[in-house]
Protein backbone atom coordinates (compact mmCIF):
# COMPACT_ATOMS: atom_id res chain seq x y z
CA UNK A 1 0.00 0.00 0.00
CA UNK A 2 1.78 3.19 -1.15
CA UNK A 3 -0.40 5.66 1.00
CA UNK A 4 -1.81 8.82 -0.65
CA UNK A 5 0.70 11.11 -2.35
CA UNK A 6 1.30 14.35 -0.62
CA UNK A 7 -1.48 16.88 -2.59
CA UNK A 8 -0.70 19.98 -3.64
CA UNK A 9 -2.81 23.61 -5.16
CA UNK A 10 -3.90 21.51 -8.45
CA UNK A 11 -5.21 18.35 -6.69
CA UNK A 12 -7.35 20.19 -4.43
CA UNK A 13 -8.75 22.29 -6.90
CA UNK A 14 -9.50 19.58 -9.00
CA UNK A 15 -10.81 17.17 -6.14
CA UNK A 16 -13.21 20.31 -5.17
CA UNK A 17 -14.01 21.02 -8.86
CA UNK A 18 -14.95 17.16 -9.41
CA UNK A 19 -16.97 17.58 -6.20
CA UNK A 20 -19.00 20.82 -7.11
CA UNK A 21 -19.88 19.47 -10.54
CA UNK A 22 -21.81 16.20 -8.81
CA UNK A 23 -23.40 18.63 -6.56
CA UNK A 24 -24.42 20.96 -9.31
CA UNK A 25 -26.05 17.99 -11.69
CA UNK A 26 -27.40 15.46 -9.37
CA UNK A 27 -29.08 17.75 -6.65
CA UNK A 28 -27.20 15.84 -4.04
CA UNK A 29 -26.93 17.63 -0.58
CA UNK A 30 -22.84 17.38 0.49
CA UNK A 31 -20.32 15.10 -0.96
CA UNK A 32 -16.72 14.59 0.41
CA UNK A 33 -13.65 12.84 -0.39
CA UNK A 34 -11.93 10.95 2.48
CA UNK A 35 -9.05 8.58 2.84
CA UNK A 36 -9.61 4.98 3.11
CA UNK A 37 -8.08 5.31 6.93
CA UNK A 38 -10.36 7.92 7.39
CA UNK A 39 -9.38 11.46 7.52
CA UNK A 40 -11.70 13.97 5.39
CA UNK A 41 -9.47 15.27 2.43
CA UNK A 42 -12.46 17.81 1.26
CA UNK A 43 -15.94 18.53 1.56
CA UNK A 44 -18.49 20.58 -0.67
CA UNK A 45 -22.33 21.36 -0.31
CA UNK A 46 -23.93 21.24 2.90
CA UNK A 47 -21.59 18.97 4.70
CA UNK A 48 -21.21 21.77 7.49
CA UNK A 49 -24.60 20.64 8.70
CA UNK A 50 -23.15 17.48 10.39
CA UNK A 51 -20.03 16.43 11.81
CA UNK A 52 -18.04 15.50 8.71
CA UNK A 53 -14.98 14.27 10.86
CA UNK A 54 -17.01 11.63 12.04
CA UNK A 55 -19.00 10.78 9.26
CA UNK A 56 -15.57 10.24 7.41
CA UNK A 57 -14.03 7.79 9.96
CA UNK A 58 -17.62 5.86 10.28
CA UNK A 59 -17.94 5.80 6.13
CA UNK A 60 -13.63 4.67 5.95
CA UNK A 61 -15.12 1.88 8.76
CA UNK A 62 -18.13 0.46 7.12
CA UNK A 63 -16.39 0.55 3.78
CA UNK A 64 -13.79 -1.33 4.79
CA UNK A 65 -16.07 -3.97 6.66
CA UNK A 66 -17.88 -4.38 3.27
CA UNK A 67 -15.14 -5.09 1.23
CA UNK A 68 -14.09 -7.95 3.69
CA UNK A 69 -17.48 -9.30 3.79
CA UNK A 70 -17.16 -9.52 0.15
CA UNK A 71 -13.78 -10.49 -0.14
CA UNK A 72 -14.94 -13.74 2.22
CA UNK A 73 -17.92 -14.07 0.23
CA UNK A 74 -15.26 -14.22 -2.93
CA UNK A 75 -15.91 -10.93 -4.65
CA UNK A 76 -12.86 -9.24 -4.91
CA UNK A 77 -14.53 -5.78 -5.98
CA UNK A 78 -16.35 -3.69 -4.18
CA UNK A 79 -17.66 -0.47 -5.93
CA UNK A 80 -20.43 1.42 -3.86
CA UNK A 81 -22.16 0.75 -0.35
CA UNK A 82 -25.45 2.43 -0.30
CA UNK A 83 -27.19 3.08 2.75
CA UNK A 84 -30.74 3.91 2.01
CA UNK A 85 -32.72 6.30 4.52
CA UNK A 86 -36.17 8.43 5.11
CA UNK A 87 -35.10 11.34 5.10
CA UNK A 88 -30.95 11.38 3.71
CA UNK A 89 -29.39 9.12 1.47
CA UNK A 90 -25.60 7.71 1.28
CA UNK A 91 -23.41 6.50 -1.31
CA UNK A 92 -20.13 5.16 -0.71
CA UNK A 93 -17.59 5.18 -3.98
CA UNK A 94 -14.17 3.67 -4.08
CA UNK A 95 -12.22 6.28 -6.16
CA UNK A 96 -8.72 4.33 -5.71
CA UNK A 97 -6.70 2.21 -3.87
CA UNK A 98 -6.82 5.51 -1.17
CA UNK A 99 -9.94 7.20 -1.79
CA UNK A 100 -12.91 7.13 -1.08
CA UNK A 101 -16.28 9.49 -2.43
CA UNK A 102 -19.18 10.20 0.25
CA UNK A 103 -22.37 11.27 -1.60
CA UNK A 104 -25.28 12.46 0.89
CA UNK A 105 -28.47 13.25 -0.93
CA UNK A 106 -32.16 13.38 -0.06
CA UNK A 107 -33.39 10.37 0.31
CA UNK A 108 -36.33 11.32 -2.54
CA UNK A 109 -33.38 11.52 -5.06
CA UNK A 110 -32.88 8.33 -7.04
CA UNK A 111 -29.46 6.71 -6.31
CA UNK A 112 -29.38 5.58 -9.91
CA UNK A 113 -28.91 9.29 -10.60
CA UNK A 114 -26.50 9.59 -7.95
CA UNK A 115 -24.39 7.18 -9.10
CA UNK A 116 -24.57 7.88 -12.51
CA UNK A 117 -22.96 11.51 -12.11
CA UNK A 118 -20.45 9.80 -9.02
CA UNK A 119 -19.20 7.67 -11.48
CA UNK A 120 -17.72 11.06 -13.40
CA UNK A 121 -16.50 12.42 -10.28
CA UNK A 122 -14.37 9.13 -9.24
CA UNK A 123 -13.15 9.10 -12.20
CA UNK A 124 -11.45 12.98 -12.42
CA UNK A 125 -10.51 12.36 -9.08
CA UNK A 126 -8.85 9.37 -9.81
CA UNK A 127 -6.90 10.55 -12.86
CA UNK A 128 -5.58 13.57 -10.76
CA UNK A 129 -4.60 11.12 -7.61
CA UNK A 130 -2.70 9.04 -10.66
CA UNK A 131 -1.03 12.62 -11.72
CA UNK A 132 -0.49 13.31 -8.33
CA UNK A 133 1.30 9.87 -6.89
CA UNK A 134 3.48 10.18 -10.76
CA UNK A 135 4.70 13.48 -10.48
CA UNK A 136 6.65 12.92 -6.73
CA UNK A 137 5.61 9.54 -5.01
CA UNK A 138 8.27 10.46 -2.10
CA UNK A 139 7.76 14.29 -1.34
CA UNK A 140 6.83 15.15 1.96
CA UNK A 141 6.41 18.26 4.08
CA UNK A 142 8.85 20.17 4.60
CA UNK A 143 9.32 19.93 8.55
CA UNK A 144 12.90 21.03 8.62
CA UNK A 145 12.60 24.31 10.23
CA UNK A 146 10.14 23.08 12.91
CA UNK A 147 11.92 23.17 16.50
CA UNK A 148 11.85 20.08 18.07
CA UNK A 149 10.99 21.53 21.45
CA UNK A 150 8.14 22.90 20.17
CA UNK A 151 6.52 19.30 19.80
CA UNK A 152 7.46 18.03 23.01
CA UNK A 153 3.82 18.90 24.52
CA UNK A 154 1.63 19.12 21.94
CA UNK A 155 -1.02 18.16 24.40
CA UNK A 156 -1.69 19.15 28.01
CA UNK A 157 -3.38 18.08 30.59
CA UNK A 158 -6.06 20.49 31.86
CA UNK A 159 -5.05 21.46 35.60
CA UNK B 1 0.24 7.01 6.50
CA UNK B 2 -0.21 10.57 7.24
CA UNK B 3 -2.16 12.73 5.12
CA UNK B 4 -0.27 15.46 3.50
CA UNK B 5 -1.77 18.60 2.22
CA UNK B 6 0.98 21.24 1.07
CA UNK B 7 -2.06 23.22 -0.16
CA UNK B 8 -3.45 23.86 2.83
CA UNK B 9 -0.34 23.46 5.06
CA UNK B 10 -1.99 20.36 7.17
CA UNK B 11 -0.59 17.29 8.45
CA UNK B 12 -3.02 14.28 9.69
CA UNK B 13 -1.68 11.42 11.68
CA UNK B 14 -3.66 8.27 12.93
CA UNK B 15 -2.71 7.06 16.04
CA UNK B 16 -4.31 3.75 17.33
CA UNK B 17 -4.15 2.19 20.90
CA UNK B 18 -4.00 -1.49 20.94
CA UNK B 19 -3.76 -4.20 23.70
CA UNK B 20 -5.17 -6.94 25.19
CA UNK B 21 -8.86 -6.97 26.09
CA UNK B 22 -10.32 -5.07 28.49
CA UNK B 23 -6.19 -2.96 29.17
CA UNK B 24 -7.71 0.15 29.45
CA UNK B 25 -7.40 1.69 25.62
CA UNK B 26 -11.10 3.30 25.79
CA UNK B 27 -10.67 4.77 29.42
CA UNK B 28 -7.22 6.48 27.57
CA UNK B 29 -9.12 8.38 25.25
CA UNK B 30 -12.02 9.23 27.43
CA UNK B 31 -9.29 10.74 29.40
CA UNK B 32 -8.00 12.29 27.03
CA UNK B 33 -11.07 13.60 25.37
CA UNK B 34 -12.12 14.95 29.60
CA UNK B 35 -8.77 16.16 30.40
CA UNK B 36 -7.10 17.82 27.47
CA UNK B 37 -6.75 22.20 27.63
CA UNK B 38 -4.85 23.34 25.01
CA UNK B 39 -5.98 22.08 21.61
CA UNK B 40 -7.65 24.55 19.04
CA UNK B 41 -10.54 22.11 18.52
CA UNK B 42 -11.66 18.64 20.41
CA UNK B 43 -14.30 16.59 18.32
CA UNK B 44 -16.86 13.88 19.87
CA UNK B 45 -15.17 10.71 21.30
CA UNK B 46 -17.38 8.06 18.97
CA UNK B 47 -17.85 4.72 20.42
CA UNK B 48 -18.84 1.57 18.38
CA UNK B 49 -19.78 -0.62 21.64
CA UNK B 50 -21.72 -3.65 22.14
CA UNK B 51 -24.62 -3.29 24.79
CA UNK B 52 -22.07 -4.52 27.89
CA UNK B 53 -19.55 -1.65 26.73
CA UNK B 54 -16.77 -3.81 25.04
CA UNK B 55 -15.61 -1.94 22.11
CA UNK B 56 -16.89 -3.59 18.84
CA UNK B 57 -15.13 -1.82 16.20
CA UNK B 58 -13.20 1.14 17.29
CA UNK B 59 -13.89 4.24 19.70
CA UNK B 60 -12.54 7.39 17.44
CA UNK B 61 -11.67 10.94 18.88
CA UNK B 62 -10.30 13.29 16.68
CA UNK B 63 -8.13 16.30 17.58
CA UNK B 64 -6.68 19.32 16.00
CA UNK B 65 -3.68 20.70 17.89
CA UNK B 66 -2.06 23.99 18.46
CA UNK B 67 -0.75 25.48 14.62
CA UNK B 68 2.70 24.59 14.99
CA UNK B 69 5.03 26.79 12.96
CA UNK B 70 1.92 27.28 10.87
CA UNK B 71 1.29 23.32 10.41
CA UNK B 72 -2.23 22.29 11.15
CA UNK B 73 -1.98 19.18 12.69
CA UNK B 74 -4.89 17.04 12.80
CA UNK B 75 -4.73 13.82 15.26
CA UNK B 76 -7.18 11.15 14.88
CA UNK B 77 -6.90 8.69 17.90
CA UNK B 78 -8.65 4.83 17.62
CA UNK B 79 -8.73 2.25 19.66
CA UNK B 80 -9.08 -1.05 18.63
CA UNK B 81 -11.52 -3.59 19.74
CA UNK B 82 -9.06 -5.81 22.49
CA UNK B 83 -11.01 -9.47 22.09
CA UNK B 84 -9.61 -11.97 20.36
CA UNK B 85 -12.29 -12.75 18.25
CA UNK B 86 -12.09 -9.33 16.29
CA UNK B 87 -9.62 -9.88 14.82
CA UNK B 88 -10.46 -8.64 11.32
CA UNK B 89 -11.74 -5.58 12.94
CA UNK B 90 -8.40 -4.97 14.20
CA UNK B 91 -6.87 -4.78 10.77
CA UNK B 92 -9.20 -2.58 9.84
CA UNK B 93 -8.68 -0.14 11.92
CA UNK B 94 -4.74 -0.35 11.81
CA UNK B 95 -5.18 0.65 7.93
CA UNK B 96 -2.91 4.35 7.86
CA UNK B 97 -2.10 3.79 10.82
CA UNK B 98 0.86 5.99 11.96
CA UNK B 99 1.84 5.95 15.60
CA UNK B 100 0.77 3.33 18.01
CA UNK B 101 0.21 3.22 21.83
CA UNK B 102 0.25 -0.47 23.19
CA UNK B 103 -1.52 -0.22 26.09
CA UNK B 104 -0.42 -3.25 28.35
CA UNK B 105 -2.05 -4.62 31.78
CA UNK B 106 0.38 -5.17 34.14
CA UNK B 107 -1.21 -7.47 36.02
CA UNK B 108 0.33 -10.97 36.46
CA UNK B 109 -2.30 -12.81 34.89
CA UNK B 110 -3.02 -11.02 31.68
CA UNK B 111 1.27 -11.05 30.85
CA UNK B 112 0.32 -13.72 28.05
CA UNK B 113 -2.69 -11.79 26.75
CA UNK B 114 -0.26 -8.68 26.59
CA UNK B 115 2.18 -10.82 24.70
CA UNK B 116 -0.11 -12.73 22.25
CA UNK B 117 -1.86 -9.43 21.38
CA UNK B 118 1.60 -7.95 20.20
CA UNK B 119 2.08 -10.29 18.52
CA UNK B 120 -1.01 -10.38 16.82
CA UNK B 121 0.01 -6.73 16.46
CA UNK B 122 3.15 -7.85 14.54
CA UNK B 123 1.43 -10.27 12.38
CA UNK B 124 -1.78 -7.88 11.80
CA UNK B 125 0.83 -4.92 10.24
CA UNK B 126 2.68 -7.87 8.29
CA UNK B 127 -0.96 -8.55 6.57
CA UNK B 128 -1.06 -4.83 6.01
CA UNK B 129 2.74 -4.83 4.75
CA UNK B 130 3.55 -2.86 7.09
CA UNK B 131 6.58 -3.68 9.86
CA UNK B 132 6.47 -3.04 13.00
CA UNK B 133 10.40 -1.64 12.92
CA UNK B 134 9.03 1.21 10.66
CA UNK B 135 6.05 2.68 12.59
CA UNK B 136 6.84 4.75 15.92
CA UNK B 137 5.26 3.02 18.76
CA UNK B 138 5.92 3.51 22.79
CA UNK B 139 4.62 0.87 25.76
CA UNK B 140 1.82 2.04 28.25
CA UNK B 141 1.86 -0.24 31.39
CA UNK B 142 -1.76 0.35 32.73
CA UNK B 143 -3.36 -0.19 36.24
CA UNK B 144 -0.23 0.22 37.87
CA UNK B 145 -2.37 0.61 41.05
CA UNK B 146 -3.45 -3.19 41.20
CA UNK B 147 -1.58 -4.88 43.82
CA UNK B 148 -1.42 -7.76 41.47
CA UNK B 149 0.97 -5.34 39.10
CA UNK B 150 4.27 -7.48 37.50
CA UNK B 151 6.90 -5.34 38.56
CA UNK B 152 8.31 -2.64 35.46
CA UNK B 153 11.07 -4.47 34.65
CA UNK B 154 9.24 -7.74 34.30
CA UNK B 155 6.86 -6.01 31.51
CA UNK B 156 10.00 -4.68 29.92
CA UNK B 157 11.74 -8.05 29.39
CA UNK B 158 8.36 -9.29 28.05
CA UNK B 159 7.12 -6.74 25.67
CA UNK B 160 9.88 -4.39 25.22
CA UNK B 161 13.10 -6.42 24.65
CA UNK B 162 13.49 -6.00 20.72
CA UNK B 163 16.78 -4.47 18.94
CA UNK B 164 15.30 -1.32 19.66
CA UNK B 165 13.58 -0.33 23.11
CA UNK B 166 10.73 2.23 22.70
CA UNK B 167 9.92 4.43 25.25
CA UNK B 168 7.84 3.01 27.89
CA UNK B 169 5.59 4.84 30.48
CA UNK B 170 3.59 3.44 33.72
CA UNK B 171 -0.21 4.60 34.14
CA UNK B 172 -3.16 4.18 35.83
CA UNK B 173 -5.44 5.23 33.09
CA UNK B 174 -8.68 5.35 35.14
CA UNK B 175 -6.82 8.49 37.10
CA UNK B 176 -5.39 10.07 33.74
CA UNK B 177 -2.25 9.31 35.00
CA UNK B 178 0.72 8.25 32.45
CA UNK B 179 -2.07 9.06 29.63
CA UNK B 180 -1.39 12.50 27.78
CA UNK B 181 2.80 11.16 28.66
CA UNK B 182 2.37 8.31 26.41
CA UNK B 183 0.31 10.75 23.82
CA UNK B 184 2.89 13.54 23.60
CA UNK B 185 5.73 11.18 23.23
CA UNK B 186 3.86 9.20 20.26
CA UNK B 187 3.28 12.60 19.08
CA UNK B 188 6.81 13.72 18.78
CA UNK B 189 8.19 10.71 17.70
CA UNK B 190 5.82 10.61 15.09
CA UNK B 191 6.28 14.65 14.21
CA UNK B 192 10.17 13.86 14.51
CA UNK B 193 9.81 11.25 11.87
CA UNK B 194 8.62 14.19 9.55
CA UNK B 195 10.92 16.36 10.46
CA UNK B 196 13.85 13.69 9.71
CA UNK B 197 12.38 12.96 6.41
CA UNK B 198 12.38 16.49 5.40
CA UNK B 199 15.61 16.84 6.49
CA UNK B 200 16.97 14.28 4.19
CA UNK B 201 15.27 15.04 1.21
CA UNK B 202 16.20 18.93 1.63
CA UNK B 203 19.77 17.25 1.96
Amino acid sequence: MAGLPPLNEEDMRTLDAALDELLRRSDAEAALVIDKGGPLISQRGAAGKFDSTTVAALAAGAFSATDMMARHLGETSLAHIYQQGRQVSLLISNVDENLLLITVFPAALGVGTVKYYAADAVARMAAQMEKAAQRDPGAGLDLVSLNTLDVSEVFRKRQ
Amino acid sequence: MAIINQATKELQLKIVYYGPGKGGKTTNLEQVHANIGNVQEKGKLVSLATSSDRTLFFDFLPIEAMAIKGFKTKFQLYTVPGQVIYNTTRQLVLRGVDGIVFVADSQYEKMAENVESFQNLDDNLKALKLNIADIPYVMQYNKRDLPAAAPVDYMEFLLNNREVQVPSYTSVASKCEGVFEALNMITRMLLNKYINEGARKAA
